[in-house]
């Protein structure tokens, strides 16, 4: 996990096959890539013309009162409206392609997310996922526009203030363009200086801020400690050196800008120089042109300082778009091989782990030579600490991952020589936290087969015993359920996940069983669901709930990675074993739990008594 | 465009945050003061830069007739006419000076202010750390964390900008505006008009249009937060995604949610491109009117040329600022804003004793004996509410041990918070070693009790710092930490870690489980030697072994600290020289274990349960 959490800027190179993947989409906007085009070369030729305007104005006027003014004013002033339409259509072209290549961007990782096996995710936190999607995409397609039109725009300006002026007066063209190639080192130097501590104020602003998160977390524990001074110069300690590359970049800041508009001055001022001697000397140099010349030479300081800031964003975004290129890039792991097939029967009989090894990393094993065979019909249930290997079991039942080694089976034959989809198809899921999604109780519900009618839903409500609380929801079926189903008590979350998975009618049901505390007529009314949705199936369950336990076919005990006890309730507990003990100490928790309503102990799986704890 | 702000423009703050803006930057003024005198300079050189072509054009390239007496003077400082017609270098030197004093005054005014802006910053940031953990539980409790964060990172970065960028920005727009009217008024008066006539149509159009975009920025947020709340909502559920196979239906729903948000934010786009192209047209037509209205008086004779070249100039010397004029001016009310926000936490009272020095003064106490706390008629109630405590008391003395035993919510933890001081009790008295709670400074009580919550929480740090945190005395040895582990019954475990004591934990690092962090927390609450021991609840999550391990371990400590257990499982309490059960915030029974099984009531009702669990009856159970 901690190498991803470090994946930071600290990719300093410009590396072409990392933008690869965001030009490609960027090539699906093509009007908006020529509008951008178009728009900042004609921009460019218009900023380039209207010195020459200005300068013919000038000489005219200077003719006296037989100047002929007005035409070349209309043009002028018509240059400025057509002026005023590129930067438009610039504008907006900009804002289609970036909103639109961001847009297929987070369309196309969203898309290869839905692909990936469960063991991309368990290393890489949903937070972290989430702004690969959202700032990483924007980061980089918001500066794709930018780019492309100051290529464009720069490249034109240079090629047509260059040419005009050479065509002019090449000599003195020459000392106009004096200044440039000090402002492009000036550019270089300042951009890199700019970019190293804009990375270390960016890191320590990060550091900051999940200091102040950590500050939050901990303010009890802080105050009970009586440790605020020791917080407080620890704090201090970033927010210092953050206010040293702060500072820096500010001075370095505050030193470039002006160097280069001294420069732009100086370029002015070396081509009045030596264009008042021409004009003097009266060697073909007019005064607008002069003046044009002037306007020219400051002119050059703009597209090298825009040119250079945009290497530097680049440089700066280069780290999103290679999260992004490698994100894209991923394949998934558990996918169909070329051989599989789909079976004549759409039902399933059996299930079975076949020495079944498994682990998450290489020499830590949570699985060994496990076996295990349910029929359908049955329900097994799987007992014991937190880490034991319970839900290693279910989730492989899942395919959610694949067996190191050993086969997983259905109808004796491989899981992995059967179509990912068709299987899928077949196996319902009832997880620990009802997995809601904003919407109403009727799209929670279909969402365990898409194309069930109305009257479906609602006797698979029925069958969990939903339909009543649904009924006197606000709006029934129709009642909004909120972000992640906020809106419900947790036992009504569960009650609807419950019903999605009825209506589904999955050949193996696998169930996680919640632990969080309901009261006692929630839990009740959540049994007699859990009782509707195992019956007649292909059953796991990983239980905490004494009833489901004990009316398991199969309980099996599992510690380390192996079936420590197996039996049924009454062998089991005849056995005064492991299970003896777990039951019994289940029993009293769940008893005190009734007198005294506690909450569970944080962040445990189970209910604290259950959990022997693991090393 | 692309760092538009995210921010929809909130109305202009009241005078309040005017005054909070004054007290931030107190021991800046000097600073701002400088910057602003350099924006001045910087400004008047810049203007005076056009001034030397003008007088050029004037006396050397045309001959000087007609040429106003600004051109004079400047001819004049350069060294008068023959020497600059025969050493034209003159005047290009001249310029470039200018130029440079402009540059080097630009360089001061942005050093100074944004010097001073990162130090407002920086200042602003400790001591919003420092207010926010000396806030006293209940408002942490109150404020979201997130809305927290939020204004210790952004807002204080939007403060930043304001004191850094946007308001030396609006002054140096207005200067650049003020400062050529002199100038361009000595050159030609009617020019002088014709070069602002549209300044005041640009800064209301640019204030009003900013004011308008307010409901779109609003629309983008909002559909960036309902898009990013769909890929949050998927991936947290990726399991049932996949297992129901919804992949394709979870893909169009995305698929529309980004879809809105690209069309919210392509629609600001467009908002943005109306509004730079129409500005542009503004600063266009400002900048024809003067190319247009100077040909003609140049071509009539009523201008000079020299004069006509400044107008030239300078108009897009100021007409460009006063474009992000009205932009900066509704930037800075969100800025305000921002301020506003940070003032409102500050002025949040923090736990605040009545003498910081009393802590000092106070004899040193007797680390050797446990602490006497007595509790008499002690109610409390948060504002507004019932009573969650009612009538408590009790005498616990020096070495004892006390046990809470209760339903959760019947007011347990509150006792505890109260002895901390994290809360103040509406009635009653408090007393440590006979001396009034709310006399004792918040620090010292604290340090000298050691305090286990029940979801303790360990800081992102070596576990050898976790573990020292409470300590003041930098001596801490080794020894004193082993003891501690190894009676919390952790010792073992640490060294089993990859690093030992130098593991980090937490986000950084190892992430430990519940019963891990309890016991490392019992451990730090050891080391540091505390006179009262309090367990709220803090073994919870460790297993029933290792909690009789513990127990067993805190019995034989050498130095006795008086230690109050908050338990579910009885067994935690059964040695306890006094038991008080709580039910609906008031002491219901009380007594020793043996007292208290004999009479009817919860704690034998719980104990009964360990006793039925302890004879199981299987048969009972076989024969259901």
């Amino acid at each position: 996990m901690s190498g991803v959490h470090r994946v930071d800027d600290s990719q300093a190179r410009f590396s072409l096959s990392v933008w690869q993947p965001i030009l490609k989409r960027a090539r699906a906007s093509p009007r908006a890539i020529i509008g951008l085009l178009a728009g900042g070369i004609v921009v460019a030729g218009i900023e380039t013309a209207l010195p020459l305007f200005v300068a013919r104005i000038i000489d005219e006027a200077r003719k006296g009162p037989d100047a002929v003014l007005t035409p070349t004013l209309l043009a002028y002033a018509g240059l400025f409206v057509l002026f005023a339409i590129g930067v438009w259509v610039f504008i907006d072209a900009a804002g289609k392609l970036a909103t639109n290549t961001a847009h297929l961007l987070r369309r196309d990782c969203f898309a290869k997310l839905q692909e990936l096996e469960q063991a991309y995710f368990d290393v890489r936190p949903t937070g972290w996922l989430v702004s690969r999607l959202t700032s990483d995409c924007s980061k980089v397609s918001g500066l794709l526009p930018w780019c492309l039109l100051d290529f464009a725009w720069c490249t034109a300006i240079v090629v047509a203030v260059t040419v005009t002026m050479f065509v002019t007066n090449a000599r003195l063209a020459i000392w106009a363009l004096a200044a440039v190639p000090v402002m492009a080192v000036i550019c270089v130097v300042f951009q890199r200086l700019l970019i190293a501590s804009g990375r270390h104020a960016r890191r320590l602003s990060s550091a900051m801020t999940a200091s102040y998160g950590e500050m939050l977390l901990g303010a009890r524990t802080t105050k009970a400690l009586a440790r605020e001074e020791a917080n407080l110069a620890e704090f201090q300690e970033l927010s210092t050196s953050m206010n040293f590359w702060a500072m820096r970049s500010a001075i370095l800041s505050s030193l470039y800008v002006p160097l280069m508009t001294a420069l732009a001055a100086t370029a002015g001022a070396l081509v009045l120089w030596r264009g008042t001697s021409d004009v003097l000397a009266a060697e073909g140099v007019t005064l607008g042109t002069l003046i044009a010349f002037m306007q020219f030479a400051a002119l050059y300081a703009q597209p090298v300082q825009e040119l250079s800031q945009r290497f530097a964003d680049i440089l700066n975004a280069s780290s999103a778009a290679e999260r992004i290129q490698s994100l894209l890039a991923t394949s998934p792991t558990i996918t169909d091989a070329p051989h599989v097939r789909a079976p004549d029967s759409a039902r399933i009989l059996e299930l079975r782990f076949d020495a079944v090894d498994f682990s998450y990393r290489e020499g830590i094993p949570v699985l060994e030579q496990f076996s295990l065979t349910v029929t359908r019909g049955m329900t097994v249930a799987l007992v014991g600490a937190t880490g034991g290997g319970k839900s290693t079991i279910v989730a492989l039942a899942t395919r959610f991952y694949e067996p190191v080694a050993g086969r997983v089976m259905i109808d004796g034959v491989d899981l992995r020589d059967r179509p990912l989809a068709w299987f899928t198809e077949r196996v319902g899921l009832v997880p620990q936290v009802a997995h809601l999604t904003a919407g109403s109780v009727r799209e929670n519900i279909r969402y365990g087969r898409l194309d069930a009618t109305d009257a479906e839903v609602e006797r698979a409500a029925q069958r969990v015993r939903a339909h009543a609380f649904i009924l006197a929801l606000e709006h029934g079926y129709d009642t909004d359920v909120g972000e992640g189903g906020e809106r419900l008590s947790t036992g009504q979350r569960q009650l609807v996940a419950l019903a999605r998975a009825v209506l589904r009618d999955p050949e193996i049901l696998v169930m996680d069983e919640a632990t969080s505390s309901v009261d006692t007529a929630t839990e009740q009314l959540v049994q007699g669901g859990v009782d509707e949705v195992l019956r007649g199936r292909i059953a796991l369950v990983v239980a905490h709930r004494l009833s489901t336990i004990r009316r398991a076919d199969l309980i099996l005990v599992i510690e380390r990675g192996r079936i420590a006890e197996q039996g049924t309730h009454k062998e089991l507990l005849a056995k005064r074993g492991r299970y003896f003990e777990l039951y019994t100490s289940q029993f009293a928790a769940d008893r005190e739990r009734q007198i005294l309503r506690t909450q569970d102990a944080p962040e445990e799986k189970s209910v604290a008594t259950l959990t022997l704890e693991e090393e | 465009m692309s760092g538009a702000p995210s921010t929809p423009a909130i109305a202009p703050p009241p005078l309040a945050t005017l005054r909070t803006v004054l007290r931030m930057q107190r021991g800046e003024q000097a600073k701002f003061a400088y910057a602003a005198c350099a924006m001045f300079m910087s400004a008047a050189f810049l203007y005076l830069v056009p001034l030397v072509p003008q007088a050029i054009f004037d006396i050397i390239v045309n001959d000087g007739r007609n040429a106003s007496a600004l051109s004079r003077a400047t001819i004049d400082c350069i060294g008068g006419a023959d020497a600059v017609r025969n050493e034209l270098w003159r005047p290009a030197l001249v310029m470039c000076a200018l130029a440079l004093f402009a540059a080097v005054g630009v360089h001061l005014k942005s050093r100074l202010a944004m010097g001073a802006a990162e130090r407002i910053a920086r200042k602003t940031r400790d001591q919003m750390y420092d207010h926010v953990q000396r806030l006293p539980v209940a408002t942490l409790d109150r404020i979201p964390s997130g809305d927290l964060i939020q204004r210790c990172s952004s807002d204080i970065e939007t403060a930043r900008n304001f004191f850094g960028n946007q308001a030396p920005e609006i002054l140096r727009s207005v200067l650049m505006l003020l400062i050529p009217l002199p100038i361009m008024a000595m050159l030609d008066w009617r020019m002088a008009i014709a070069s602002i006539v549209c300044v005041p149509v640009m800064l209301a159009f640019t204030a009003v249009q900013f004011r308008r975009m307010g409901p779109s920025f609003g629309r983008k947020e909002t559909t960036e937060a309902s898009m990013t709340a769909n890929v949050t909502e998927n991936l947290t559920g990726i399991r049932t995604v996949r297992a129901f196979g919804r992949g394709a239906f979870e893909k169009q729903r995305f698929e529309q949610s980004s879809g809105a948000y690209r069309d919210a934010d392509a629609r600001l786009y467009r908002l943005f491109a109306n509004f730079w192209s129409v500005s542009d047209l503004m600063c266009f037509t400002q900048q024809v009117i003067v190319v247009g209205l100077g040909a003609s008086f140049l071509a009539n004779g009523s201008l000079e040329l020299g004069a006509y070249f400044y107008f030239l100039t300078v108009v897009t010397m100021f007409i460009w600022p006063v474009r992000m004029l009205g932009r900066m001016v509704v930037e800075s009310g969100k800025a305000l804003a921002a301020i506003a926000r940070l003032d409102e936490i500050l002025r949040e009272p923090v736990e605040r004793d009545l003498d910081p020095a009393a802590e000092q003064a106070r004899p040193a106490a007797d680390n050797s004996r446990g602490m006497h706390v007595v509790f008499s008629k002690v109610c409390f109630a948060y504002p507004g509410g019932a009573n969650v405590l009612d009538d408590i008391s009790f005498d616990l003395p020096a070495g004892k041990t006390l046990a809470l035993v209760g339903p959760s919510g019947a007011g347990k933890s509150t006792i505890i918070q109260l002895l901390l001081r994290f809360m103040e009790p509406a009635s009653g008295a408090i007393t440590i070693d006979g001396e009034t709670l709310a006399n004792i400074p918040r620090a010292s009580i604290r340090q000298r009790a050691g305090v286990v919550l029940q979801q303790p929480f360990l800081y992102s740090k070596q576990l050898r710092a976790n573990l020292l945190a409470g300590v003041r005395a930098a001596s801490a040895h080794d020894g004193a930490l082993e003891v501690a582990t190894s009676t919390a019954c952790i010792h073992e475990t640490i060294l089993g870690f990859p690093e030992g004591y130098e593991t980090v934990v937490g986000e950084k690092g190892l992430t430990l489980s519940g019963g891990q962090r309890q016991r490392v927390a019992i451990a730090r609450a050891l080391v540091a030697n505390p006179r009262l021991l309090v367990l709220d609840d803090a073994l919870s999550a460790v297993d029933m072994h290792t909690e009789v391990s513990i127990l067993a371990a805190l019995r034989e400590q050498t130095a006795r600290p008086t230690r109050i257990i908050v338990a579910h499982r009885l067994s935690a309490v059964v040695d306890a020289d006094l038991i008080l059960v709580i039910d609906g915030g008031r002491i219901t029974q009380r007594g020793t274990h043996t007292q208290l099984t004999q009479e009817p009531g919860l704690y034998r009702t719980l104990w009964q349960i360990q006793t039925e669990v302890e004879d199981f009856d299987l048969k009972s159970e076989v024969a259901t």
